[in-house]
Order: C-alpha cells, then sequence, then structure tokens
C-alpha cells in the first residue's frame, strides 16, 4: 500500500527529468556563472594565502577545494519550489495539482528532485570538470569523512528546501513574492559560508551565524569535505543542523495545512 | 432504489480577498495585518445527484458555478457545510476521494505543455495506478468518438483549442471516475468539436453510467445532455427539477407564429398576448390553460386570412431568462 503510493511519485519524478532533457531550461548560464565564481576566487585566495600560513587551520589547498565543492553543491541545492507554488497561486493552475490523488508538496518536491537529477549531468558534471582542470581536483580530506558529508549534505539539501517552501507558502499572502524570493537567494548565498568561510569573520558574528539555519546549508559538509570540522566538535554541529531540521520540517508542516485550506484558485 | 453519488449540504463559500499590497514591503505587511472583504460566493447549497445522471449546472457569470464545481472536485475548502461523493466526505479525504472523480475546466489544462499528449496520458496512468491493459480499452473506446489516438504523439503546446480540450477530457476520464464534472467544456469550440464532445459524454454516460455535472452557458449543451437542471443565482439555489417540469411552471406558454396574406390590420385576441409583428407575420403568446392552439388559430383565421402557421414551445433560453432576471 505505502509502497504503492510512493510509485506514483517516483513516475512523477521520472517525468520530470524527461521534461528537464527534451525541454531545454536555461542551464549553460550557472554553469559560465559558476565557473566565474569558481576561478576568480580562487585567484583571490591564493593572493591572499601568498605567504603560506595556514588561516583558521585551513590551508591554500583546502580552500580551493572548499569553492569548488561549494560550486557543485550550488547545483544540488538548486530549488524550484517557492516559484513554483508562486506561480501555480498566481495562475490558479494550483487547481491542476489539488484535483490529484497526490500530496501537492510531494509533487513539488520530486519535481525539484528530478530537475536536480537532470542538473547533475547538465551542471554539476561540467562544473567539476572545469574545476579540476583550471583550479584543482577537490578530494575528500579522508574516505572516513565521506558517509558524514553524505549525511550532512542530505539534512543541508532537506533545510534548503523547506526554507524555499517556506518562502513559496508565502505566496499565499503576498501578491508578489519575487523580492523576498530574491533576499532570501542572497542571504542564503552570503550567510551560509558558499562564498566566504564563516571563519574569517569576528567572533560575534560568527555566533550569530551559528544561530541562524544558513551555515548548516554551506558550511558545515564543507567542513567535513575539507577536514576542517572533526570529533565532538564535529558532532554537536551535525546535532545542531539536526535540530534546524526538525525546526523547519514543524514549522512547514504547520504553514503546509493551513495554506491548503486557503488555497484560492484565479479565474475561471 | 437510486443510488446517491453526489450529496451536497449546506454548502457555503466566501471569499476573503485581501488587499495585497505591493513590493518587499506590502508582503511583510501582509503577515500581520490585512483588510479584508468578504464575497459570499455560495449560499446554503443543497443538493443531492444520484448515479448515471446528467446534470446541467447553470447560472449567470459570477453566480457560483465554477466555485462549487472546486469544492466538490476538492480544489477549494468549503467555509461550511458537507460535500460526500459516494457517501466519503471530500474535505476530509481528498486524495482517496479523488480518485473517483475527473475534472475538466474549458478554460485550463491538466496536461503537460512540455510533454506529448501521451506522456501526459502515461503519467495519469501511473498516477492513478490503471492498468496498463485497461488503459489501452479504454483508450480504444474514446478514440472512436474523439480519435485520439491521431493526436497523441503531438506535444500539448501545439495543439489546438479542440484537440487540447479531447486530450483534457479524455485524461479526465482515463481511471474510470464514477463522477465526472465538466466546467464550461465546450466553451470556444467550434460546431463538429461540440458534436463529438457531446457524443462523448452521453456515450461515458450510457456505458459506464458516469454521473456528469455540467457548466454551460451553451443552451445546445443542455438541450443535447441534460435532463435535470440547477439554476443557481448570486450563490443560491434557484430552480432544481426536470427540465421539462420547469419549463412547463416557468414558461407554461407556447407562442404561435402566424403569417397572414399581408400585413394590414394584423389582429389580436383576447386570451392571448401579441408580442411581436414583423410585415404580415404575428407572433401570439398563449397559456396552455387558457386556449388550445387549434381555437386560437380558428378564431384568428376568422379575423384575417391566414397563409401559414408554426408553434414555437417555451425553450430553455426562455426560462433562463426567467431564472437570471429574478
Ligand atoms: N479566487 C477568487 N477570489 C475572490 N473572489 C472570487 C474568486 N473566484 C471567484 N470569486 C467570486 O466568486 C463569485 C462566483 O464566481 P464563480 O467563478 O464561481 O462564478 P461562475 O458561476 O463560474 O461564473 P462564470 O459563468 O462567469 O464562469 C464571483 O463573484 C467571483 O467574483
Ligand atoms: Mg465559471
Amino acid at each position: 500500500m505505502k509502497l504503492k503510493g510512493l510509485s506514483k511519485y517516483l513516475y512523477v519524478y521520472k517525468t520530470q527529468i524527461i521534461r528537464c532533457f527534451t525541454y531545454k531550461f536555461e542551464v549553460y548560464g550557472n554553469i559560465l556563472m559558476q565557473s566565474i565564481i569558481m576561478i576568480t576566487s580562487a585567484f583571490f585566495w591564493r593572493a591572499l594565502y601568498r605567504t603560506g600560513n595556514p588561516v583558521a587551520g585551513v590551508d591554500v589547498e583546502g580552500m580551493l577545494t572548499y569553492i569548488i565543492i561549494s560550486a557543485m553543491m550550488s547545483v544540488l541545492l538548486i530549488t524550484n519550489v517557492e516559484r513554483r507554488i508562486e506561480n501555480s497561486v498566481q495562475k490558479g493552475t494550483i487547481a491542476m495539482d489539488m484535483m490529484k490523488p497526490l500530496n501537492i508538496f510531494g509533487i513539488y518536491l520530486v519535481e525539484d528532485l528530478g530537475s536536480i537529477t537532470a542538473l547533475v549531468f547538465q551542471n554539476l558534471l561540467p562544473i567539476f570538470l572545469v574545476g579540476s582542470l583550471l583550479v584543482k581536483v577537490p578530494t575528500i580530506c579522508s574516505t572516513e569523512h565521506i558517509p558524514l558529508f553524505a549525511i550532512s549534505m542530505l539534512m543541508s539539501f532537506f533545510i534548503n528546501w523547506l526554507i524555499a517552501a517556506l518562502f513559496g507558502m508565502w505566496s499565499f499572502t503576498a501578491v508578489n513574492v519575487d523580492a523576498l524570493i530574491q533576499v532570501k537567494k542572497h542571504l542564503i548565498r552570503l550567510l551560509s559560508g558558499s562564498i566566504i568561510p564563516m571563519w574569517f569573520f569576528p567572533d560575534w558574528f560568527r555566533n550569530i551565524l551559528e544561530a541562524l539555519p544558513f551555515v548548516y546549508i554551506y558550511q558545515l559538509p564543507l567542513d567535513i569535505y575539507i577536514g576542517k570540522s572533526s570529533g565532538d566538535e564535529l558532532a554537536g554541529m551535525m546535532m545542531i543542523q539536526f535540530v534546524w531540521l526538525i525546526i523547519l520540517l514543524i514549522a512547514f508542516a504547520y504553514v503546509a495545512r493551513r495554506a491548503t485550506k486557503k488555497v484560492l484558485v484565479q479565474g475561471g | 432504489m437510486n443510488k446517491k453519488m453526489i450529496e451536497v449540504k449546506n454548502l457555503c463559500k466566501d471569499y476573503h480577498i485581501v488587499k495585497k499590497e505591493e513590493g518587499l514591503k506590502g508582503a511583510v505587511k501582509g503577515l500581520f495585518k490585512s483588510e479584508k472583504k468578504t464575497i459570499e460566493a455560495v449560499r446554503h447549497l443543497d443538493f443531492t445527484v444520484d448515479k448515471g445522471e446528467i446534470v446541467g449546472f447553470i447560472g449567470p457569470n459570477g453566480a457560483g458555478k465554477s466555485t462549487t464545481i472546486k469544492m466538490m472536485s476538492g480544489i477549494l475548502t468549503p467555509s461550511s457545510g458537507e460535500i460526500l461523493i459516494n457517501g466519503v466526505d471530500i474535505t476530509k479525504h481528498r486524495k482517496e476521494v479523488v480518485q473517483n472523480i475527473g475534472v475538466v475546466f474549458g478554460q485550463r489544462t491538466q496536461l503537460n505543455w512540455d510533454l506529448r499528449l501521451g506522456e501526459s496520458f502515461e503519467l495519469l496512468r501511473h498516477i492513478y495506478q490503471i492498468d496498463r491493459n485497461e488503459y489501452e480499452e479504454t483508450l480504444d473506446v474514446m478514440d472512436e468518438i474523439l480519435d485520439i489516438r491521431k493526436i497523441i504523439d503531438k506535444p500539448v503546446r501545439q495543439m489546438s483549442l479542440g484537440q487540447r480540450v479531447k486530450g483534457d477530457l479524455v485524461a479526465a476520464m482515463l481511471h474510470s471516475p464514477d463522477v465526472l464534472f465538466l466546467d464550461e467544456p465546450t466553451i470556444g469550440l467550434d460546431v463538429s468539436s461540440k458534436y463529438a464532445l457531446r457524443k462523448f459524454i452521453k456515450e461515458i454516460n450510457k456505458v459506464k453510467q458516469t454521473t456528469v455535472i455540467l457548466t454551460t452557458h451553451d443552451l445546445g449543451d443542455i438541450e443535447e445532455l441534460c435532463e435535470r437542471l440547477i439554476i443557481i443565482n448570486h450563490g443560491k439555489m434557484m430552480e432544481d427539477g426536470n427540465l421539462v417540469d420547469i419549463v412547463d411552471r416557468i414558461a407554461p406558454y407556447k407562442t404561435l407564429v402566424v403569417q397572414y396574406y399581408d400585413h394590414e390590420n394584423i389582429p389580436v385576441h383576447h386570451s392571448c398576448e401579441m408580442i411581436k409583428t414583423e410585415g404580415n407575420m404575428a407572433w401570439y403568446r398563449f397559456m396552455k390553460a387558457d386556449i388550445t392552439a387549434a381555437a386560437l388559430i380558428s378564431e384568428l383565421s376568422e379575423k384575417k386570412k391566414i397563409l401559414d402557421v408554426s408553434i414555437e414551445e417555451a425553450g430553455i433560453d426562455d426560462i433562463i431568462r426567467i431564472a437570471y432576471g429574478q
């Protein structure tokens, strides 16, 4: 019964992959942008590390790995759920999602997973190649960190997706959430350690960042990857990441329940 | 005894329109307070539809037809009241109940613009867990009337309106639901597409005993398909009953059209009303209870020489005009 229910979503996922491959969405812009960020920040960090001394225990090689993995992670953290909800609410097509024997957020999640699967080939691999050829091959610090990285990355995906879904549900109360979606995007870029790791910030600012969910999206999995964090410190951070996941899950469940009852269908 | 397929009890829907403000400031403000205005779109509707009925659900623009259809198909949550589909409350068990419902909105599509029609069908086949053999059989039946296999490899974005509506109709029937809701399915279609659509609806109703609720502004649809009418206005029930009974009750008259030899001194008659003259033609509206057509013709022919006569029954357009006018 349960499994049969899942197979419905599996097919939605499959169809989304087909859509992404047959109907070419704009994918090259992101490769270009991520490559530029990778290469320019590689110049920047090499210049900064000219003296050869590690900063906060991270040497230049670690830093270069950090930026390449960060660029690759950004592909896995692309979400469309916020725009999908906004669009469906504005155009009234949410009716078409509501009349199916599926959970609408389940649909949006597997659609995002389908798009990301397609992007692994269209976007993540090219970025990996550009990074490996022009900067360095981003090897993980130790094989023991592979499962830890995978777990942390999985949690980071859901934290990121839930935040996006929550922002998307904002469109039930506000006309135009475009501006908000943009703000969210830049907040995550700047405050998550995706471009500048937080260990370059003063302590007081780092303390604030550690209390927000954003660093658990990029910084923590990256720290695990390059071996910046390990042992008790790492366990503690992953606990906080898990707590954020639970908090966001509860917030999402609450808002989603209220929002689906309030669905309005424009037009018709 | 007939099986109750749809039960609507004391159904109401209010729209709370929130005055939304533009931009970031508006979005943040909207979280905390908002100016609200209430529109009472549906007011205390009560009706029951039996298995195998085709019901015309009509009313003027803004009457609340689409709102009611959306509630009955699980898209909107009622403000109050209850909707049972085959005995199960759709508001409480949406996912289970919609498995037994098909919906077509003439003005939108549930097909995926980026996919070929067949790919959209295949997606639906998985979502509704339809067995492949059953799916092929259903498709064969529908192909006979709608020629659907001809367009099955066409991307939906390249389809004409008529083709798309046919696709949507098939999509709504793939899982053989017991109930089919159609909201203005024939809007914008040409004569032959309308004909095919009506034939299809009649056929599935006959063969599969599908219960159909149909909103339309096309009188032809009603004449061809519906034995029963539900008329609403301003969200309230105006009429619910047999089409013929409603006509007899609201518009219990006929119109006698008389063509005289010439246009001079066209006579009137005390037991009927002359509603129009045009050259040598005159239209007399008479109550069936007041006078028979035969008597009227013979009395008029005594006053002036008649060339030809014909009798028009009161039609749906008359009742609609009267009912909407109230
Ligand atoms: N999303 C919405 N938000 C606010 N008010 C709405 C919304 N949808 C419909 N209404 C209002 O509810 C009332 C009923 O609308 P509805 O669409 O049900 O009418 P209808 O009978 O389908 O009309 P039509 O024949 O024009 O399709 C109208 O006054 C309409 O303005
Ligand atoms: Mg309507």
